[in-house]
């Protein structure tokens, strides 16, 4: 798509901002947007401690205080420190990821339905999971992780090839390609996970995400990568915001569109690889958080990817939370939950004139 | 009933169809005048014959036609969760197995004329893959069915939501054994077993009468960092208290698997976990230790009873089934619970 409409309307003394108009944004100009950095890090604060204190096992505020201040020997500590607070990490960790991907694709594709789950990416990575963990026998989480790397980054560069045959990756193409290959991946998953059905509970995680996997250690792993991710994507903030103006204008804006792409696919690859291998495939977070955050904060990019590296993690740990009480004693995994609610959110991004092009 | 039906599933409901059309005139063996009739999960069985072609689905299905010695009318076997008692590995060594349930096509090109199983899902509405259709619809193809009484959904389709915790009892696999000793003209088959069981478990429940009742879980760790625990509805409840002990999840009725975290087995706090290892052929209780590894080393569990005081102890999946293992499974737990009481 040309993206000529935008660019006209951002005029040339603005800088690379796409679309002068702040269309009814929430937070704006330097104090209201830094503030609202603020309010969405309070946001995220409450999200974390709310994962912390509710859960199956009863646990007061002040249980919770004293096993997070000085962790003893009993059930509660155990319960806090064992479940609830690499629980609530995981969340953290796997939403900054996948937020600050979603941004990062949708600004690189300038692409509202982009994310790591339309796209593929998350379906890509869980995959090349199981497939080294049934084929190589790899077990470590060094090993999921690059493994998630490796199918993550060949997700994106077959999802975008697909999507862009026959001139030009359209929106809608290119999440038609997203969708046809997670699902094409999707049954190969499965496809492994039934050669053997005595590993087939084990596998379940790699189809439907899940915060209640990962130990401390898992993500002491990942951890360096995620946020290796995020903090390039908030560097790219500005590159995004020249490739959304179009090719022409960025070009004369002197973005390097080659070296921008490169780097933003890595901001995409390194986070939601990592989210991938500690969380399990999630879906919908990635892309919905972006809109989220465009809809507070304006078309910015510079803006758009902190908001959402705060925002997405703080929606995971309340999707999270909602799956502990929705079925109780049971739980949902937070994939289902994300896609429960992320699903009628796409449907309406598809179906929105206005939405469907950035 | 003869079996003149081809190979394709398509040919084969053809067939049928105009065979009842023609009222079936096949050459009828001799006690067709009366038939023989009983009752499974409110469904009505008849047979002309005992059947001749047996179709065995799932661990207790196989044990169950095993120990009524019907070996050698088996056409096929599925999907076993563990290796077949002991007593009964020559003639399964001998069956057609294969490990994974058969489609509906599959199924009928072993030309069954009886289908006993021992879950209810191969017999679900809508679940694709995993089912070969709802009862009813084998009945019309002349393909009886029969599943373990203790898993009865409320209705022919249906699945695990839909059992009826009243329905889950050791007796009702005495009504099964009965049902179909009587049908396969395997009577005294059928009363030795019962009368064997009922021995077996008479005398452990004489052994750990009046000692306390431990609080029990039936756990089976998994790769998302849950587990997966055996509710009120499953029949290794009933295994657990003739053994002289309590289903720490008793009161959960709504499918007879649950998925929990780790806090809920804290909360719960289960004096013995056993492990809930599954499923294929040759898995041994010795394989369920990998189960009790992973539980004993979850720091979140550390506290415990059951872990705190090394009572995780190797189970099978298969241990837990509605079927004849019930008495050997029954002392297993038995003796587990109650050392002191009860021998290996």
């Amino acid at each position: 798509m040309a993206g000529s409409t935008t660019a006209a309307r951002s005029g040339p003394a603005a800088g690379p901002i796409p679309r002068s108009g702040n269309g009814g944004s929430l937070f704006t100009g330097g104090i209201g947007r830094t503030a609202g950095l603020v309010l969405a890090c309070l946001l995220l604060a409450a999200a974390s401690a709310l994962s912390v204190l509710v859960g199956n096992y009863d646990l007061s505020v002040a249980d919770a205080l004293s096993a997070l201040a000085s962790p003893g020997g009993g059930d509660a500590d155990r319960v806090v420190w064992h479940v609830r607070v690499p629980r609530t990490a995981t969340g953290v960790l796997a939403g900054m990821g996948l937020g600050a991907a979603g941004a990062v694709m949708q600004g690189l594709t300038r692409n509202p339905l982009a994310g790591p789950g339309i796209l593929g990416v998350n379906a890509g990575g869980a995959f090349a999971v199981v497939s080294a963990m049934a084929f190589l026998q790899v077990s470590s989480l060094a090993g999921h992780l690059w493994s998630a790397f490796a199918g993550a980054a060949l997700a994106a560069v077959f999802v975008y090839a697909l999507g862009s045959l026959g001139g030009g990756a359209s929106p809608v193409k290119l999440a038609l390609a997203g969708a046809a290959f997670s699902a094409m991946v999707g049954s190969a998953t499965t496809a492994i996970t039934l050669l053997d059905p005595s590993v087939l509970n084990d596998f379940r995680f790699w189809t439907v995400g899940s915060l209640t996997r990962s130990g401390s250690g898992d993500l002491a792993v990942a951890a360096p990568a995620v946020l290796a991710g995020v903090g390039l994507a908030v560097l790219i903030g500005r590159d995004l915001n020249a490739v959304a103006l179009g090719e022409d204008m960025a070009r004369s804006l002197g973005t390097r569109a080659l070296a921008a792409r490169a780097l933003g696919a890595v901001s995409v690859v390194l986070p939601a690889g990592a989210a991938t291998a500690i969380a399990g495939p999630i879906g919908f977070v990635g892309l919905v958080v972006p809109h989220m955050a465009r809809a507070l904060t304006g078309p910015d990019y510079r803006w758009i990817v902190p908001w959402c590296v705060l925002l997405a993690p703080t929606v995971l740990l309340l999707a999270d939370v909602l799956g502990r009480v929705l079925i109780r004693p049971e739980q949902l995994q937070v994939g289902i939950v994300t896609g429960l609610i992320g699903a009628p959110f796409f449907i309406h991004l598809v179906r929105t004139r206005k939405a469907a092009r950035l | 009933m003869a079996p003149a039906y081809a190979q394709s599933s398509r040919a084969a409901s053809a067939l049928i169809g105009a065979c009842l059309i023609a009222a079936c005139g096949a050459p009828a063996p001799e006690q067709s005048a009366a038939g023989t009739t009983r009752t499974n999960c409110g469904i009505d069985v008849t047979v002309d014959a005992p059947p001749e072609r047996l179709y065995a689905a799932y661990q207790p299905g196989i044990e169950v036609a095993h120990a009524l010695g019907l070996g050698d009318r088996l056409v096929g076997t599925a999907f076993l969760d563990a290796e077949v008692l002991a007593e009964y590995a020559d003639e399964q060594a001998r069956a057609d197995y294969v490990p994974s349930l058969p489609s509906r096509e599959g199924l009928l090109a072993t030309r069954p004329d009886f289908v006993l199983s021992g879950y209810n899902n191969i017999f679900a509405e809508n679940s694709g893959d995993s089912s070969v259709g709802t009862r009813a619809s084998l009945h019309e193809l002349g393909v009886q069915t029969w599943i373990l009484s203790p898993l009865c959904p409320s209705e022919d389709g249906l699945t695990d939501r839909a059992i009826d915790p009243a329905s889950v009892t050791v007796d009702g696999v005495y009504h099964d054994l009965r049902g179909l000793g009587a049908l396969f003209g395997a009577e005294d088959a059928a009363e030795h077993v019962i009368s064997d069981m009922r021995e077996r478990i008479a005398t452990v429940e004489a052994q750990v009468d009046g000692a306390e009742r431990p609080t029990v879980a039936i756990v089976s760790p998994g790769e998302d960092g849950g587990y997966r625990v055996a509710s009120g509805i499953d029949f290794g409840t009933r295994i657990i208290e003739r053994a002289g002990g309590v289903n720490a999840f008793a009161d959960l009725t709504g499918q007879r698997n649950l998925d929990v975290g780790a806090e809920e087995l804290v909360e719960r706090d289960p004096d013995v976990i056993l492990t809930d290892l599954c499923c294929g052929a040759d898995l041994t209780r010795a394989d369920a230790r990998s189960e009790v590894r992973a539980i004993m080393s979850d720091p979140a569990l550390a506290g415990v009873t059951a872990v705190a005081e090394g009572e995780v102890h190797p189970f099978l999946f298969a241990d837990r089934a509605a079927g004849v293992r019930a008495a050997h499974s029954i002392e297993l737990v038995a003796s587990r619970l109650h050392p002191d009481l009860v021998g290996q």
